[in-house]
């Protein structure tokens, strides 16, 4: 299980550290403050789960340059999709009450993906299989 | 010694008279229909999600952009469950309960989440993450219709 939750950790910091340029970026202050919040909240229930404390990376690369509203936009989205991909391998390690965290971190994270589309002009907002790699 | 001998023995024709009456009554009454599959209501559900969009977007051709992904994506529950789905399984008496007419496809997809939810919380560790891809999805879908 260590295994899938230092991977959920790591989307979850990975995800953190995006939405520091984010809410900037993409004018969604608001917003994007209230999914930070919420990504910290998922990453520090992870570390109480963790056996070991895990070491953060030293920096964060993002994907691709974050130069105005329509990349941040468009990080964001991947940033959602990322933590919702890392969250469901949980789902089959854990029962009760952990897997209820799992699945509602996954579906948070679905719906965040979703408002975003819907911000940037995506078509469609959705995808059938959130959190199966695409 | 004796006893030890015997016990067993003994226990053997316990057991054995104790399911005689038991396997007499499955002889004289028709077997029971199969239990359905735990992921049959949500397959039912998808179904029915998917035929709800096709009648709003028959209704109102110009909200067939929105809501034809969305039918879309049920759609694609609908094949990956039946997958899933033991085909030994009796399809029949779940389908039985037809779902009464929501409000709005709104209040269906958030009805429709919590019974996604609840059998991924039942699920066993094989069909855990398929059930909460469709519990995930369907929240998606509730936040599309906002």
């Amino acid at each position: 299980m260590n295994e899938q939750l230092a991977a959920a950790l790591a989307a979850e910091e990975a995800a953190i550290y995006a939405y520091g340029i984010i809410g900037v970026k993409a004018g969604q202050e608001t917003e994007a403050r209230s999914a930070e919040q919420a990504h910290r909240q998922r990453r520090d229930y992870l570390v109480t789960k963790m056996e070991r404390a895990q070491v953060s990376p030293a920096g964060y690369e993002m994907p691709f340059p974050v130069t105005g509203r329509a990349a941040a936009l468009k990080l964001a989205v991947q940033v959602e999709d990322g933590v919702a991909q890392a969250w469901r391998p949980v789902l089959a390690v854990t029962t009760g009450a952990e897997r209820a965290n799992a699945l509602a971190a996954m579906t948070d994270a679905a719906v965040r993906a979703t408002r975003w589309r819907r911000l940037a002009g995506m078509s469609p907002v959705t995808m059938a299989f959130p959190g199966r790699a695409k | 010694m004796r006893t030890s001998k015997t016990g067993p023995t003994r226990r053997r024709l316990l057991i054995a008279a104790a399911s005689a009456p038991a396997l007499a009554g499955c002889d004289a009454e028709p077997s029971p229909p199969p239990p359905p599959d735990p992921l049959q209501p949500l397959l039912d559900e998808a179904l029915a999600l998917a035929a709800a969009y096709d009648r709003a977007i028959a209704a109102d051709p110009g909200a067939g952009a929105r809501l034809a992904p969305l039918a879309a994506d049920h759609r694609a529950h609908a094949a990956e469950l039946t997958k899933v789905i033991n085909p030994a399984a009796n399809p029949s008496s779940a389908r039985s309960a037809a779902p009464a007419a929501p409000a709005s496809l709104r209040e269906a997809e958030q009805s429709a989440q919590r019974t996604a939810v609840a059998a991924c919380m039942a699920a066993p560790a094989d069909r855990a993450a398929l059930v909460g891809s469709i519990a995930a999805g369907r929240a998606t879908h509730a936040e599309a219709l906002r």
